[in-house]
């Protein structure tokens, strides 16, 4: 905690450095948030991208609350929330569809590049509800507190934490069906 | 079988990887970004007042967190020789020789910040101070600009567009102990008792690179609420090279048992000189109201009332001042007031006769003092009659004229 509010003040105070640290550190993990949450790779990059953009532009005003890691993941839950509502999917897509999205991105080169496991595990993921999976997501792979995600999700901690484990629970089964088939 | 706990070890460890290209051509941009921001010029607020303020690389000094750390640290300052102890004592050494001090205090969910500028005498102690108050600090007051020199206080309500010039200790001391927060000269030696009572836990963190700044955190114990320490912990941030400190942040314990952010500071331009003239109105609007309380007799004389009579009789001989015309008398009893302005502010409301006063209750907002003295008035407005509950009005002891009650808002 101390080394992030170290970077913080450093990064407010104008150091590159502190900013190439703090994109270093957390890059991956937001990016692994962001396309656990959208199943999109192009979206799921530009939201890390823009969340990166807006904590530049706003660097000398931010003050950190609590932990940088869960005010980042908050930013990307909220850019990713956002980016859900606004294409209204009706059906989760699946990493297949994230194949065929890659395929016809504008960039030259990916960015994420995901892994079998995390293939398979996105795939399961994706026929969650958004709201139980974002609320897996942030508490199993960000750490972030039921308090937190509560407040994130303007619900009670008791919402929260029904939502993890009827989340988790499903995940268990689709895991382990996908495992006797 | 996945059990649960399997299931959340999956999701903790399942890994993606990113693309050192992408990531190094993505930071590339993100620097550049970084870059424009730090050029972009800061957006000035007040061109006029920024321009008085010599401006210079800063020196920072956030006295008050020279303060708490001598005070926290006193063990580590006095008894053990350690270098982070020894960039404090230097600190607090430092604190000594503040002529000069700008400060920003920001509180949680408030864009705008408190801004102090003081000027410390010979003798360290408080010769003039400037303060900017926004309007979340008192709603009903609106933003204000305070210039305290010399015991006498200019009070620039920017709303009510009045200024009032005032001279009580009351008020002074008020003032004053909001800004001894900044001197560790005064604030020291409670918190070494602090200290030395065990009340505080202090962590520091001191990095080799010497363009870091050193981190101190003081987190108090909950009986340190009955010593006036309104917070749970204060993080500082010590400039190594300077040994002086660039910001203090407080932080409140949540239900939850977190760390919450709830104000900080920031100290700016240590011991460079403020152009004297921050510490004059010079410049105010034209249509501003100057209200010198100093040189003339405010309100009533109390007499042999107590202060609930007097606070009645005020009330009661107000508005039968606004009853009779006699503006000059409802003005001197509402703070000094020029006739002609009360007359113009009670040209759109003519008052036919007091109903009712009932007794006086202590005023509901907290630092205000003295009453709210609830009545009903029958009024024309409009050519209709009816009768009108004013929200006040308010009637406490007149800044600087003992013995004298008045009333300072809400007659209509």
């Amino acid at each position: 905690m101390l080394e992030d509010r170290l970077l913080v003040w450093k990064f407010k105070h104008g150091s590159k450095n502190a900013f190439c640290r703090i994109y270093e550190k957390y890059r991956d993990d937001l990016l692994r948030l962001a396309i656990s949450l959208l199943n999109e790779a192009n979206v799921a990059e530009d939201v890390v991208h823009d969340v990166f953009t807006s904590f530049i532009q706003n660097g000398k005003q931010f003050q950190l609350t609590g932990s940088l890691k869960s005010y980042l993941a908050t930013c990307v839950a909220n850019r990713a929330r956002n980016e859900n509502r606004a294409y209204q999917w009706q059906h989760n897509p699946g990493m297949d569809a994230v194949k065929q999205v890659e395929s016809s991105s504008s960039r030259p080169e990916k960015w994420i590049i995901i892994t079998d496991e995390f293939r398979r595990l996105s795939n399961a993921l994706a026929k969650l509800p958004y709201d139980q999976r974002e609320t897996v997501l942030l508490r199993a792979q960000s750490g972030m507190k039921f308090r937190q995600i509560a407040k994130l999700q303007n619900v009670p901690i008791k919402t929260a934490q029904s939502r993890y484990r009827i989340g988790l629970d499903k995940l268990r089964s689709l895991l382990n069906s996908e495992v006797t088939k | 079988m996945n059990s649960p706990e399997n299931i959340e070890k999956l999701i903790k460890n399942a890994v993606i990887h990113s693309n050192p290209d992408v990531n190094q051509a993505v930071l590339k941009e993100f620097l550049q970004q970084f870059n424009n921001t730090q050029e972009q010029k800061p957006v000035v607020t007040q061109p006029n007042i920024r321009r008085k303020i010599m401006k210079s690389p800063i020196t920072k000094l956030a006295a008050a967190a020279v303060i708490i750390i001598a005070v926290m640290l006193s063990i580590n300052i006095w008894d053990n020789i350690t270098p982070a102890a020894y960039a404090l004592d230097q600190t607090v050494q430092a604190s000594h020789s503040v002529r000069y001090l700008h400060i920003k205090s920001f509180k949680k969910g408030m864009e705008e910040p408190k801004e102090f500028w003081l000027e410390f005498d010979e003798q360290g102690d408080i010769k003039n101070i400037r303060a900017h108050m926004p309007e979340w600090e008192s709603p009903s007051d609106g933003a204000k600009v305070v210039i305290w020199q010399q015991g006498k206080a200019k009070i620039w309500y920017k709303k009510k567009k009045s200024l009032l010039i005032i001279k009580d200790k009351r008020f002074a001391d008020k003032l004053s102990a909001s800004v001894q927060l900044f001197d560790p000269k005064l604030a020291v030696p409670r918190f070494i008792e602090l200290e030395k009572s065990g009340f505080a836990t202090i962590k520091i963190e001191k990095p080799s690179n010497k363009a870091e700044p050193i981190i101190i955190s003081a987190t108090y114990s909950p009986e340190c609420k009955k010593f006036g320490v309104p917070v749970d912990r204060t993080v500082l941030f010590v400039d190594q090279t300077t040994k002086l400190i660039t910001s203090m942040e407080s932080y409140s314990l949540t239900g939850g048992g977190e760390y919450e952010l709830i104000d900080w500071v920031e100290f700016y331009d240590y011991n460079q000189q403020i152009d004297p003239a921050m510490f004059v109105f010079d410049n105010l609007p034209s249509d501003v109201v100057q209200i010198d309380q100093t040189i003339q007799d405010i309100g009533l004389e109390q007499g042999e009332l107590s202060s609930e009579e007097i606070a009645v009789k005020v009330v009661r001989e107000f508005y039968e001042a606004v009853i009779a015309k006699d503006y000059a008398k409802a003005g001197r009893i509402y703070g000094g007031v020029p006739a002609k302005i009360m007359e113009e502010r009670w040209a759109d409301l003519k008052v036919i006769r007091i109903i009712s006063i009932s007794e006086p209750i202590p005023h509901p907002s907290s630092g205000v003092g003295g009453f709210m003295v609830p009545c009903k008035l029958e009024i024309e407005k409009d050519g209709v009659k009816s009768e009108y509950k004013p929200y006040g009005p308010g009637v406490r002891a007149v800044h600087g004229q003992p013995n004298r009650w008045n009333i300072h808002g809400g007659v209509k």
